[in-house]
């Protein structure tokens, strides 16, 4: 079993990308890796309960939800969450330091930041 | 060793012309090499050079439902697969680059 | 016989879902049967139909038929490992 870390670290609005990133952790599980998402720097804003569909733009719901039912870990950095005035997360989303963020991006076989 | 690598990126960006040189140069020197395209990485089967890269012993393999996103035609050679083709890579190599 | 098991198979239902959530929610409901059982799953995803039967066919589960129901609808039957 490898474990993975995923890094999302950019706007979610008007891009795929960031959904898209946890689309992928999500199938990255199917060989039973264990997968950890880290959000940082702008890409803590998609682990915020925002209302894209306001603006036209689905929020990656359902991508949380497997990603929780995965028991994946999901990481929200404290430090960039502060900058932003962020205080509110997802369930499941864990604000962390940046001590426990870079913890399973050395201890991972592989490394993709998003 | 088996070397592993992910593309997000469409064919503009310089990520095409580095996952090329690189797939190249480890067939030379003998690696196996797997590609997962993904996101707009999955335009980069339409680019000769790119698709080429099945000629000298890459594995390719795309994520069918952004093909279908992004309505690209099948390249023969390429495997029109999905995300659990991308765990079994990210599962099967040695080393693992993501170009994103 | 053939008739008692296929009247058995457990149905899964994954209209409206994509890749890889097609596969987890095979997978998933696949690990609550015991082996030798069959599921048969219901998609409307094409590229689903193509990919599902070959993932799972890699984890060494048996594909005993894939049916075209409709336009955009299949049946794939699997026998778990």
């Amino acid at each position: 079993m490898k474990k993975i870390t995923v890094v999302v670290r950019n706007l979610p609005l008007n891009t795929r990308r960031n959904a898209e990133a946890l689309r992928m952790s999500v199938g990255l599980t199917l060989r039973e890796d264990k997968v950890t998402v880290i959000f940082m720097d702008d890409g803590v804003y998609t682990a915020t309960p925002a209302r894209p569909e306001i603006i036209g733009f689905q929020p990656p719901k359902k991508e949380f939800e497997v990603l929780s039912m995965l028991k994946c870990s999901l990481l929200a950095d404290v430090l960039s969450l502060g900058k932003r005035g962020i205080t509110t997360l997802l369930p499941d989303v864990k604000a962390v330091n940046r001590e426990d963020i870079v913890k399973p991006i050395t201890e991972s076989d592989i490394v993709i930041p998003f | 060793m088996k070397l592993g690598i992910l593309l997000t990126t469409s064919p503009e960006n310089e990520n095409t012309n580095t996952v090329i040189a690189i797939s190249t140069a480890a067939r030379k020197a003998g690696h196996e090499v797997s590609i997962f395209l993904m996101y707009d990485g999955v335009y980069n089967v339409n680019k000769k050079d790119f698709a080429e890269l099945v000629d000298k012993g890459v594995n390719i393999a795309v994520c069918a439902l952004n093909v279908e996103q992004r309505k690209v035609g099948r390249v023969e050679g390429i495997l029109f697969g999905s995300q659990y083709d991308h765990a079994c890579i990210a599962a099967d190599v040695d080393r693992f680059i993501s170009f994103g | 016989m053939q008739d008692l098991v296929k009247k058995m198979a457990t149905e899964l239902d994954l209209k409206g879902e994509v890749c890889p959530y097609t596969f987890v929610k095979t997978k998933l409901k696949l690990e609550e049967l015991e082996s030798g059982e069959e599921l048969v799953v219901t998609f409307d995803h094409a590229p689903a139909v193509e990919n599902v039967p070959r993932s799972l066919k890699n984890e060494g589960h048996k594909i005993m038929g894939i049916e075209q129901k409709g336009d955009h609808l299949w049946k794939v039957r699997i026998r778990k490992a």
